[in-house]
């Protein structure tokens, strides 16, 4: 925390009581005006389990098993001097199992899936680094982060910059980042609709967040993102994509804090729409309670329902132009719930995560007729951090 | 919607009280920041990211994978 906001305190003797973590200003997270006061480590485990497709929605009229990934995950960040701090991560996962790769309409006039065939392996590696100088004023950070699957490269580089109003009830954000992705398919002898192709993605971000009073704070976002290259999926047999997708986000957060529950109220909403007439609306409400001994349990609710691309048909049946019969295009909506259990020992922090997703059929808003290749599934997450 | 959030940040804005630094304790505890932990953030996010049609929330999209 920055000298002058310690000398806005009414006397000497209450600033010195204060803590740097008291005078977060209202960007709070990992991102302070003072590199962070100890060195963290962390690890965490997550295994990622897609319900089968029932066999009443396949072709063969046989249950099809989907997909399973396991993922690892390590954290590092490490204060350097007075003013900045470096971070490491790195991530991996193993993918294994099916996923869909067309749809026909059966003999009953419905919509039918073909899965791939349990054919998917593959792996991915991802490594980053940050570097983040810290003022009195903010911080500015900068990143670099590179993927690799077997099937997949990417390299994407990335900046971010934060700045305090003059009381510190306000911070302004902003954030850029740049990628450069090559696709590579492999699936054996079946074929790809490529063999290679790039794509770039651009972004930029700017967001504030505002202090309301000592127990509430809001946020607000505003996204855009340009997508360029092959962006067809290379797997699915049937799609053919625009080479060129616009996205808009817009995002509101909300916390309160109140007292005789001691616990706290999460709200975070985000409005997206992109050139490919995708419209979304996602809604995420949790619950943080404290209990004693250094325990917070957090029961939370996530609700999404979307639109469909305008190329999308739940069966391709003509060719032309731009098409494509992947469910993620399509219109949908889901319910997510899960827990959260955190409990923090001296310098050790674990926590576990269980959540449920559900695709609904219909939806609250697009009432299209859902297709069948629309995914539920468990996601699981164990981790702990340790500070030194 | 837009109008909406707009006038609910007008709101908010106008709302707001002066909050001195001593008085922050509660803001910045761990229930009240924007993430439960950077970790489970980018597990939460890869799974619905390659879910659903849309991504994005906070920050700069970075860089895309094969994620299917």
């Amino acid at each position: 925390m920055g000298s002058n906001t310690l000398d806005k305190a009414k006397s000497p003797a209450l600033a010195a009581l204060l803590s740097s973590a008291v005078l977060l200003p209202a960007y709070q997270s990992a991102q302070a005006d003072a590199p962070p006061e100890s060195s963290e480590i962390g690890f965490r485990y997550g295994k990622y389990q897609e319900d089968a497709v029932a066999g009443g929605d396949t072709l063969s009229g046989e249950k099809s098993g989907r997909y399973d990934i396991d993922v690892a995950q390590f954290n590092l960040i490490v204060p350097v001097g007075d003013s900045w701090s470096v971070g490491l991560t790195g991530q991996w996962e193993s993918m294994s199992g099916a996923s869909p790769w067309f749809s026909v309409y059966g003999a009953d006039g419905q919509q039918k899936v073909i899965m791939s065939g349990a054919s998917i392996e593959d792996h991915r590696a991802e490594y980053g680094v940050e570097a983040r100088y810290f003022h009195e004023e903010g911080n500015i950070g900068f990143n670099y982060v590179n993927s690799k699957e077997d099937d997949y490269h990417s390299d994407s580089i990335g900046a971010d910059a934060s700045l305090n109003s003059a009381d510190g009830l306000r911070t302004y954000s902003l954030a850029l980042s740049t990628s450069v992705d090559k696709i590579t398919p492999t699936r054996g002898v079946a074929p790809t609709n490529t063999l290679k192709a790039d794509k770039d993605i651009h972004s930029i971000w700017m967001g504030v967040s505002q202090i309301i009073n000592d127990r509430s704070i809001f946020n607000l976002g505003l996204g855009y993102t340009q997508r360029q290259g092959y962006l067809t999926d290379p797997y699915k047999y049937r799609d053919n994509r625009p080479d060129n997708r616009e996205e808009l986000v817009l995002s509101g957060g909300y916390r309160h804090f109140f007292d005789d529950q001691n616990g706290a109220l999460q709200a975070d909403y985000r409005y997206f729409i992109d050139s490919w007439d995708v419209e979304s609306h996602t809604l995420e409400l949790a619950w943080v309670q404290n209990l004693n001994n250094d325990i917070q349990v957090t029961p939370f609710i996530r609700g999404y329902n979307q639109s469909q691309a305008n190329f999308y048909s739940d069966v391709v049946v003509d060719t032309g132009g731009y098409y494509s019969d992947d469910h993620r295009l399509s219109s949908y909506s889901t319910v997510s719930y899960g827990l959260r259990l955190k409990k923090n020992f001296g310098p050790w922090r674990v926590s576990a995560t269980a959540e449920r997703y559900e695709s609904a059929e219909g939806g609250w808003r697009y009432s299209q007729v859902p297709n069948k290749a629309l995914v539920d599934f468990w996601g699981y997450s164990l981790g702990f951090t340790y500070n030194f | 919607m837009k109008n909406s959030l707009f006038v609910l940040s007008i709101i908010a804005l106008t709302g707001c009280q002066t909050v001195e630094p001593w008085e922050r304790g509660i803001l910045a505890k761990e229930e009240m920041q924007w993430q439960a932990s950077t970790m489970e953030a980018r597990f939460r996010q890869q799974m619905f990211n390659s879910k659903e049609a849309s991504s994005g929330t906070s920050g700069a999209a970075g860089g895309g994978c094969g994620c299917n």
